[in-house]
């Protein structure tokens, strides 16, 4: 199991430094961007100064299996009570070709407290890189040029009230592991600091 | 199998790499080595009464989780309202949860645009569903025998009409081991739901 393990690290570790090149590990995630929201109005970083902010980035389009991040996320702010005025939930379209303001719109109706953000193809690659997000088009088994996917860094970033990288959880994260996070950075312990 | 992935995934972080851009999920059917026992789960009715897998027991369940959100889900139902009688005819109940926030407003909503008939509303009004039956994409399908614990379970949107289909339910019905030669195809998404 452990010789399993040390394999697959080895395997995976040949893999990451392929695409990625070797100078991502030395950069720092950077919460800086400049987007468009829902109403179509540009937005940056700065919109949202005073606020921690809990990120995400996907797409509305998913043609097989669907991630639930966003209900997670939507959980963690009602475990959060009354410091959920506190925090900003973004979501990053990877796929700006479909998700279009209004289209983000219609979908984040059912996650009211997400604000979705989307924008030029240079846009949302500049923001995913200064985030270290990654995403990649995936071409359609069918070769339907519109049915594509995205596959795309799926991490829950926790940036700080000024924008900084705080903290990045899977995923897959229970929404009280990500409440209790981002209300330890509400509420640092001294001895903490 | 979940171990050895968290120990890995464990592994990783405490070497500092990234984890995988995309958590890759497997999709079809996953058989369990030993049934587990499932959590309990409040799930209402229309009428937001309890309407628990508990008054299930003594038979199978196929236990669909769902959100109005999720294109592929909202696609699989159909086949899923359709499957119900002929489930029923086996022993086995169909339930579809919906993991929408607000009650059952998004599923009335759907399933009057899809007509769907034979599907009851159940809801996940507690919304911890997805976290308790460790449900980080969908659609997903557990599949439950009669002392209501998971024997496996469908990532992704199945081919419920086919003969893979009648024979895994068969087995499931008769408390028969499911083997790999079951499982449904994958159902492809071929409509705008």
């Amino acid at each position: 199991m452990r010789q399993t393990l040390i394999a697959a690290l080895a395997v995976l570790a040949a893999w990451w430094t392929g695409p990625a090149g070797a100078d991502d590990a030395d950069r720092a995630v950077v919460g800086r961007f400049l987007l468009v929201d829902m109403t179509g109005r540009p937005v940056t970083d700065e919109t949202y100064a005073g606020k921690i902010r809990l990120v995400v980035f996907g797409y509305t389009y998913c043609p097989d299996i669907c991630p639930t991040v966003l209900n997670t996320l939507s959980v963690a702010l009602e475990h959060l009570g009354a410091d959920r005025g506190k925090v900003v939930t973004l979501f990053v379209s990877v796929d700006p070709e479909r998700d279009t303001p209004a289209h983000l719109k219609d979908y984040l109706v059912s996650f009211p407290e997400v604000t979705g953000l989307t924008g030029s193809a240079a846009q949302v690659a500049a923001a995913a890189y200064n985030f270290k997000a990654r995403y990649e088009k995936q071409p359609a088994a069918d070769g339907d040029p519109a049915a594509y996917s995205i596959d795309h860094t799926a991490s829950i970033y926790i940036m700080d009230r000024a924008g900084n990288f705080l903290a990045r959880m899977p995923h897959a994260s229970a929404p009280d592991r990500v409440a209790e996070r981002v209300r330890s950075y509400l509420y640092p312990k001294r001895d903490d600091q | 199998m979940n171990m050895p992935r968290r120990a890995f995934l464990a592994a990783l972080a405490a070497l500092g790499l990234p984890l995988p851009a995309r958590a890759k999920v497997a999709q079809g059917l996953v058989i369990h080595d030993a049934p587990k026992t499932l959590p309990p789960l409040d799930i209402r009715d229309g009428d937001g009464n309890p309407a628990g897998l508990e008054a299930l027991r003594g038979q199978a369940v196929l236990l669909n989780l769902w959100a109005s959100w999720c294109m592929p889900c909202v696609a699989e139902l159909p086949a899923l309202d359709r499957l119900k009688p002929k489930a029923a005819a086996k022993g086995i109940a169909v339930v579809a949860l919906s993991l929408d926030r607000g009650g059952k407003i998004a599923v009335v909503n759907t399933y009057a645009r899809l007509g769907i008939s034979a599907l009851a509303i159940r809801t996940d009004d507690a919304r911890a569903a997805a976290e308790k039956l460790n449900a980080s994409v969908l659609p997903i399908s557990l599949l439950l025998d009669a002392q209501g614990r998971e024997v496996a379970r469908y990532v992704g949107g199945a081919d419920w009409d086919g003969p893979q289909a009648a024979a895994m339910l068969d087995a499931l019905a008769a408390g028969r081991p499911l083997t790999p030669d079951m499982a449904p195809p994958l159902a492809r998404v071929t409509i705008a739901p």
